[in-house]
């Protein structure tokens, strides 16, 4: 009976890809023409008919299948010139493009795509950043970072300054799915948070997916960041590299087969701790992190493609021997690219992925240090089928195995007992890409996820907070599991040549869960995943959004209101201390949470100044039994205003001058509103929770890069660049103590991080 | 984290727009192992920004009784403050308090642990980026039994600070202890050579150790700050502030070398 369920409503879905005529195809790669690295999301249409189209997939590969007839193919990709190939379609045929560099346009690409994809795609709430222009952006210590860039779009909350961590539409730090070629990073930061593990050296570009994603992806509630590596150039060998303040990059590539694969390789060092030996404050203190990417593709033959890609991550942080701190990612993943027919493209991944983390104290002679740890193998089975122009259909499945080590005490004298649990992860996925009409496009996909507790652990089961029941699931048993339909769909119609309305709809759900008691996000935060206590998170969102370009597509904007509400949301009880309790599953309470808002994006994208201002008004609500008396309050990363202004301007051909500016309303805090004595000490009385406001954050960045005129092969540039121009002393903490003059008075004292932080860096490439 | 930070980092004082406050009663009780008279203090919280004497509740009804059937009410002293008549603090006995002010009824309750001996005050001088630094290690015993909560007051000069030090036997039990008091990082409370520290160790139960490990814990508010603060979960019944604590107290003291 279910069977046939599912195969009827399977026949209505993709009805009219199955019954579609018999077509021939065309079908290819599209790189760029200097370095040969494949192009993701080039437009092709068949010229006259610019309905019939499609985009190229991320490895650069489109298909598309016309009845017999001679067409003219049209490949466009902003930056890049535009290409027309004819083709005489009476077989199935292959056609690869190179698209050149656009030399009459210098000046920095806002966005990737075609000019007005904003307003055929029915893709919601979605951004693709290149690194082209992520370079351009200024940021602290000049170190061009990704993750801050992305940060700068509607509806991405930074956790604060000096902070890595994000908010998209009111989640969680730990709701944003963050992938490196397909792996998981856990960790994205460097330095507490400073920068980000992505070396922009080594990344190709990055996607940010604000909720609405597409069936392929899952495992978080709020966004996927989709971060790709570079392939290397496959012409030419290239060395390019950088020197700044803070580190250094090198990066080297090249071919491998000329015209056919590539390797490159990409590291990153930071030499604070270098100057710091020089000083002999400091000269105890380690402080330093580095970063290596590889990436090498193999072509096997026409059909079939092997990618490899690793990254490898450490920090560390020491004072003396009294305190060291170290952590890292890892990831690699194996991709085999398989073009089964002109029409079915397979990608096979097998996916590694690991964090480690560790912090030691020393204390009259004895350490004592807590190690978490998260290890995950991942195989990921996905076809793309390119049925017609009007639908293209992607199913797969996905399996993940967690093994999540929880905080675990050692050193001198300790003896923890505390075991590894291991969970199974797993999803299929169809969804369609349907282009109904020449006005109306439909993406509608339904992901069937399933998380399985695996034994080799005791689990305790706990109602409030009292343990009842203890559950020892022996080794290869499977315990609890937890079914998830997740529907996803989206619809854009076309108003006019100038605008379109788009709406949406998603479920997501999500199986681990990042245990963090500090607001700003710290390494020491662990993973744990489901259990018999917790269940998957479940987000609803609903959204609905407007475009209109300007000006021939010279201006964009795009307004998006959204409304989530999300089930099964963790925090602690007060009190938990979450290194070293014994079971951190007995200090947990549960909840929902609530997130509205309206988005407003608009971009100017050609001209000599480019860039976009970004508004987000929105408001997110938290509701925990056990907190705050049962009642709703603003979640900490609740932010009424959110506003961020970037500038680009292309002074010359050898300079470009670039700003932003960013203001947002202060976090949802929770002050004291009284005070009382206790035992001779001042003691704060609190009232609701998180009803305070920090001081509002504003801030101007701006920056200058010089290109020198290249020299035959040898390209060198400058940056030079002002974090906070005008000293705007942004509140990071506030902390409240007893006036040292007048002890009966309270003082609320600000810390600030950074003023005026300049920069220079040196980048090149020969 | 201080080194990046202290690079870059400044403070000031910054005027702050409070929420109106609730005034709640504030008591605070304390049985120990030496002898009487133990005090109850009865008090009002006022609002952040009022400067002056706190109110005080005098007309109160106080009881203390144990487990071994002993009963004292408490006598008033004026200005918020009662003293027992009889009683003796005594390890391993759970006391009783009971409260009946502007009508309304309080109840609290506490055991008592078996005393661990204060054996010493370890100074540990070291180097931490680039600075001398003092840590104050308290030295005792913990018992094989598991389940024992310290707590732990500090002053410098005689001066109390206003910290809380909690420390207990989850990670390693029935050692000798080697874990420091975690000190604040603010610049003014700094340990100096030749400052006499006086350090009072108390043994309290699981529900005291919970209100002070919860007010250690709270941390600054803001985007670099520790968890959200709250009122601590304390063991008085009817939304009374404060705490009612039945513990062994011993003090010694040291001059940091």
């Amino acid at each position: 009976m279910f069977k046939k369920v599912v195969l009827t409503s399977l026949l209505l879905l993709f009805g009219g890809a199955l019954m579609a005529q018999s077509r021939y195809t065309v079908s290819g790669t599209v790189k760029q023409k200097s370095s040969g690295e494949t192009l993701i999301g080039v437009t092709v249409v068949v010229a006259g008919q610019p309905t019939m189209g499609v985009i190229t997939n991320e490895y650069g590969f489109y298909s598309i299948s016309l009845p017999k007839g001679s067409y003219s193919l049209r490949f466009s990709y902003v930056g890049y010139q535009q290409q027309t190939m004819p083709v005489n379609l009476d077989a199935n045929v292959k056609v690869n493009i190179e698209l050149s560099d656009d030399i009459s346009l210098q000046e920095v690409v806002v966005t990737s795509k075609k000019d007005d994809d904003n307003l055929t795609q029915a893709v919601m709430g979605t951004e693709t950043l290149n690194m082209k222009t992520a370079s351009k952006i200024p940021v602290v210590f000049g170190e061009k970072d990704l993750v801050k860039t992305i940060q700068l779009m509607p509806g991405v909350k930074s956790n604060g300054e000096g902070s890595n961590g994000f908010s998209v539409r009111g989640g969680a730090t730990d709701q944003n799915l963050i992938l490196l070629d397909e792996a998981p990073v856990y960790n994205a930061s460097h330095l507490l948070g400073i920068f980000s593990t992505f070396n922009s050296d080594a990344i190709k570009d990055a996607t940010i997916i604000k909720g609405n994603s597409p069936a392929q992806f899952g495992g978080r509630l709020s966004s996927v960041l989709d971060v790709k590596m570079k392939e290397g150039n496959n012409k030419n060998y290239q060395v390019s590299g950088g020197i700044g303040l803070i580190s250094s990059r090198l990066t080297v590539e090249g071919p491998i087969q000329k015209n056919k694969s590539s390797f490159i390789i990409s590291g990153r060092r930071t030499y604070a701790d270098l100057f710091a030996k020089l000083s002999s404050d400091l000269k105890d203190t380690k402080l330093y992190f580095y970063d290596l990417n590889m990436k090498a593709n193999l072509e096997i033959n026409d059909k079939n493609k092997l990618f490899f890609s690793g990254y490898f991550g450490k920090d560390v942080l020491g004072i003396s021997t009294l305190f060291n701190s170290k952590w890292g990612n890892s990831t690699g993943t194996l991709r085999w690219n398989r073009l089964i027919s002109s029409k079915l493209f397979s990608n096979t991944s097998f996916i590694y992925s690991n964090y480690d983390f560790n912090v030691g104290f020393k204390s009259d002679g004895a350490e004592t240090n807590f190690n978490s740890h998260i290890k995950d193998l991942n195989l990921k089975q996905d076809f793309t089928w390119f049925a017609n122009v009007k639908n293209n259909i992607r199913f797969g499945f996905n399996i993940i195995h967690h093994t999540i080590t929880p905080t675990k005490a050692g050193g001198t004298d300790i003896v923890s007992t505390k075991k590894d649990r291991k969970g199974l992860e797993n999803a299929v996925y169809v969804a369609n890409a349907y282009k109904a009409t020449e006005r109306l496009s439909l993406d509608y996909g339904l992901r069937f996820s399933f998380y399985n507790v695996l034994g080799g652990d005791t689990y305790n089961i706990y109602r409030n907070n009292e343990l009842v029941k203890s559950i020892t699931l022996a080794d290869g048993k499977t315990g609890k599991t937890y079914i998830n339909w997740e529907p996803r769909f989206s619809a854009n119609y076309r108003l006019n040549d100038v605008s379109s309305v788009k709406a949406g709809y998603a479920r997501n759900t999500q199986s681990l869960h990042l245990m963090s008691n500090s607001t700003g996000g710290s390494p020491t935060d662990q993973w744990i995943g489901n259990s018999y206590n917790i269940k998957p998170g479940v987000a609803d969102q609903f959204s609905a959004g407007y475009s209109r370009n300007f000006d021939d597509n010279a201006y964009e904007l795009n307004a998006e209101a959204y409304y989530k509400s999300m089930k099964n949301q963790i925090d602690y009880r007060d009190g938990a201390d979450i290194n070293t309790v014994p079971d951190i599953e007995s200090e947990l309470l549960f909840g929902k949470g609530r997130a509205y808002g309206l988005e407003i994006l608009f971009k100017k994208k050609t001209g000599k100044l480019t860039g976009w201002i970004g508004y987000t008004l929105s408001k997110t609500e938290r509701q925990i039994n056990g907190i705050n008396g049962g009642a709703w309050y603003n979640a900490k990363h609740d932010r009424t205003h959110d506003l961020s202004v970037v500038g680009i301007y292309t002074l010359s051909e050898n300079w470009t001058l670039s700003g932003t500016f960013i203001y947002n309303t202060g976090n949802a805090v929770t002050f004291p509103t009284g005070k009382y004595p206790l035992n001779d000490m001042v003691m704060y009385q609190y009232g609701n929770r998180n009803a305070d406001r920090m001081p509002a954050t504003h801030r101007l960045d701006l920056s200058a890069t010089f290109e020198r005129p290249s020299r035959r092969r040898f390209q060198g540039s400058w940056s030079f660049g002002l974090y906070n121009v005008y000293g705007r002393k942004n509140p990071y903490l506030m902390t409240f103590k007893e006036n040292k003059t007048d002890p009966g008075k309270i003082d609320a004292v600000q810390t600030s991080l950074f003023q005026w932080v300049p920069s220079i860096s040196y980048n090149f490439k020969f | 984290m201080g080194v990046v930070f202290l690079l870059t980092s400044c403070e000031k004082v910054v005027e702050l727009d409070y929420k109106g406050n609730q005034s709640r009663i504030v008591i605070e009780g304390n049985i120990s192992n030496q002898p009487g008279p133990y005090i109850v203090k009865i008090r009002k919280s006022v609002a952040l920004t009022q400067t002056g004497a706190y109110p005080t509740v005098d007309n109160a009804v106080v009881i203390i009784s144990d487990n071994a059937g002993h009963a004292d009410t408490l006598i008033a002293q004026g200005n918020g403050t009662y003293l027992t008549r009889k009683l003796q603090g005594m390890e391993g006995r759970t006391y009783t308090l009971a409260i009946t002010a502007e009508n309304q009824s309080y109840a609290a309750q506490s055991t008592m642990p078996e005393r661990v001996p204060f054996d010493g005050i370890k100074v540990e001088e070291v180097i931490f980026g680039g600075e001398t630094e003092f840590n104050i290690i308290p030295e005792y015993v913990d018992p094989a039994q598991k389940g024992n909560n310290y707590r732990f007051e500090l002053s410098a000069n005689d001066k109390l600070m206003n910290q809380h030090f909690v420390q207990n036997d989850e990670v390693k039990n029935g050692l000798k202890n080697t874990a420091r008091l975690e000190l604040s990082d603010d610049e003014d409370l700094k340990l100096k050579r030749g400052d006499v520290i006086t350090l009072k160790m108390q043994c309290v139960d699981a529900k005291v150790a919970l209100y002070y490990k919860t007010l250690a814990l709270i941390g600054d508010s803001g985007p670099g700050g520790g968890i959200t603060p709250n009122n601590p979960p304390g063991n008085i019944s009817n939304g009374a502030l404060g705490v009612f604590s039945a513990h062994t107290s011993e003090t010694k003291s040291i001059t940091i070398p």
